[in-house]
């Protein structure tokens, strides 16, 4: 994989893995709040989907490992 | 990368070097096997004893137990949380969803899908639709009640996801759908290859020419599709036909590119293993028939290891013109459960239809029936025509369809023409094979 395609990547993996840190604490100020619980989780399962896509490959090019966050 | 980025709905995944996609691969398989141990009762148990940890290889992962449909009966079989009992992999408040298998070979198995899980194949889809050419402008019609069943749903969720206007056909019978069709000036279809071509034969019955209809592309699901039949379609239509394979417990797995020159298997997302038929322990050469053992690497809410899906496909080559590095398959030659051995010799129902739809237009609807004679097994095929025909032309089709079966299968069919309209015509799965020899009372009379 190019260099130029490497930054893009990682780039894109530190945006996710921050939607993911963000949509977990919303979850969390808003539980017991169904619009911010549910709505977060939506948000969260996306998430998961651009980890398969994205940050799997960029684990594999830094030695990292993206976790699954828990149901 | 020859091809520009858009051409790829993951242009980084879908152009990674093979090692590294197996890398992925099978870092993912560890995750969902630690996570299946952990969450479900079924792997639980099951797999006792084995240290997630331990699995650092392909040959790792092929030590390991396979599961198959009757162990998926077993986990549910009534028990709490009904219906999902011991496969539920999250707790049950977190469902969003469930779809089941048809029962056409036993019990239903329910399948439970989280949000998160759900939009997992969902996003399997949207590669899916993306590889055959479905973009933003398509305008989607899906000509059924999807009811229970998945791949239509699937497919309306990801074509929504892409973009494309998603008409549902349900509600509507074959008519009503053609004017739909023509009504919302629909560019793409999902169907069954059955279901598309009795839509073009009624098409032709209401004076319209399905050609002129104005579908650009049709993907095809439910049922397999051998290349003659993807062809008829194509003409029938004047659109690009597409395939893919999969199914209610592991989602699609493999599907056609615009090449269309056999099915690539949709990896990271699952690992596949083409197994031999008689062991299941060896993965099978290039251009070798196997069985598709599949593990979708990302499920929580219904995680499946190593599941024995008994789809019999050809191996394939891993380098395809579109630039995509996965693994393919050349093509699907139908289900381990129609295999058959009728006068020692190994049948399938696809190869039939292989005959049938390259060489005899003629011939709109069909049927095989296997049953015993005596000791003998006998084999028998109702063609049905596409009209009306005077006896000596008849004579001649019959004799030369009897001749190309026997050439093809090694078997010798009875041919017996019926009318037009005289077989079922089928929406979702076709039912054209019997085979009575395994029913009570299956004996000729």
């Amino acid at each position: 994989m190019s260099g130029k395609n490497t930054r893009l990547l990682t780039e894109m993996d530190a945006r996710i893995k921050g939607i993911e840190n963000l949509a977990g604490e919303l979850k969390d100020l808003g539980k017991g709040i169904p619009v911010i619980e549910k709505n977060a989780r939506c948000i969260l399962s996306f998430v998961f989907a651009l980890k398969f896509g994205i940050s799997d490959v960029v684990d594999l090019e830094t030695g990292g490992d993206n976790q699954w966050e828990k149901q | 990368m020859g091809s520009s980025r858009s051409d790829y709905w993951n242009p980084f995944v879908e152009t990674l070097p093979r090692q590294k996609l197996r890398r992925i691969q099978i870092r993912n398989f560890r995750k969902i096997f630690s996570y299946a141990k952990e969450h479900s009762a079924l792997y639980g148990e099951k797999y006792r004893g084995i240290d997630p940890g331990d699995v650092k290889s392909v040959e790792d992962i092929r030590r390991i137990p396979i599961v198959d449909k009757e162990d998926l009966r077993g986990a549910q079989d009534g028990r709490e949380p009904f219906p999902f009992g011991n496969l539920l992999g999250v707790p049950p408040g977190e469902i969003s969803t469930f779809r089941q298998t048809s029962g056409t070979t036993g019990t239903p198995v329910y399948v439970p899908e989280s949000w998160e899980s759900w939009q997992w194949r969902v996003e399997v889809w949207c590669h899916i639709l993306w590889m055959a050419g479905f973009r933003e402008t398509d305008r989607v019609f899906i000509p059924f009640g999807y009811n229970v069943y998945v791949a239509f749903w699937e497919g309306h969720y990801a074509a929504e996801k892409l973009g494309c206007t998603v008409i549902p056909g349900g509600a509507l019978d074959t008519k009503g759908r053609l004017n739909k069709i023509r009504e919302v000036k629909a560019t793409a279809l999902l169907n069954t290859p059955t279901y598309g071509l009795h839509l073009a034969e009624t098409a032709r019955s209401m004076g319209l020419s399905s050609r002129e209809m104005g579908i650009r592309r049709i993907l095809c699901a439910g049922e397999p599709l051998p290349d003659a039949t993807r062809k008829r379609l194509e003409e029938s239509w004047a659109a690009e036909v597409y395939d893919h394979i999969g199914g209610t417990e592991p989602c699609a797995w493999a599907a056609m590119c615009g090449e269309r020159k056999g099915l690539h298997i949709m990896e990271p997302f699952f690992l596949v293993e083409i197994l031999d038929m008689e062991t299941l322990s060896r993965e099978v050469n290039e251009g070798e028939l196997g069985i598709a053992v599949v593990t979708p690497l990302g499920r929580r809410s219904f995680p499946l290891i190593r599941f024995n899906t008994k789809d019999v496909v050809r191996k394939g080559k891993g380098d395809c013109a579109c630039g995509r590095t996965s693994m393919m398959i050349q093509g699907v030659v139908g289900r381990a459960d129609d295999l058959r051995k009728i006068r020692g010799v190994l049948f399938t129902p696809v190869s039939v239809e292989e005959v049938l739809r390259e060489e005899f237009p003629q011939v709109t609807e069909y049927e095989i029936i296997v049953q015993r004679r005596g000791i003998m097994d006998e084999i028998s095929l109702k063609a049905e025509l596409r009209e009306e025909m005077g006896d000596s032309v008849l004579k001649d089709l019959v004799k030369r369809i009897s001749e190309r079966l026997k050439m093809k299968t090694n078997l010798r069919f009875l041919v017996a023409p019926v009318k037009p309209g005289a077989l079922p015509r089928y929406t979702l799965k076709s039912k054209r094979f019997r085979d009575l020899r395994e029913m009570r009372g299956g004996e000729a009379e």
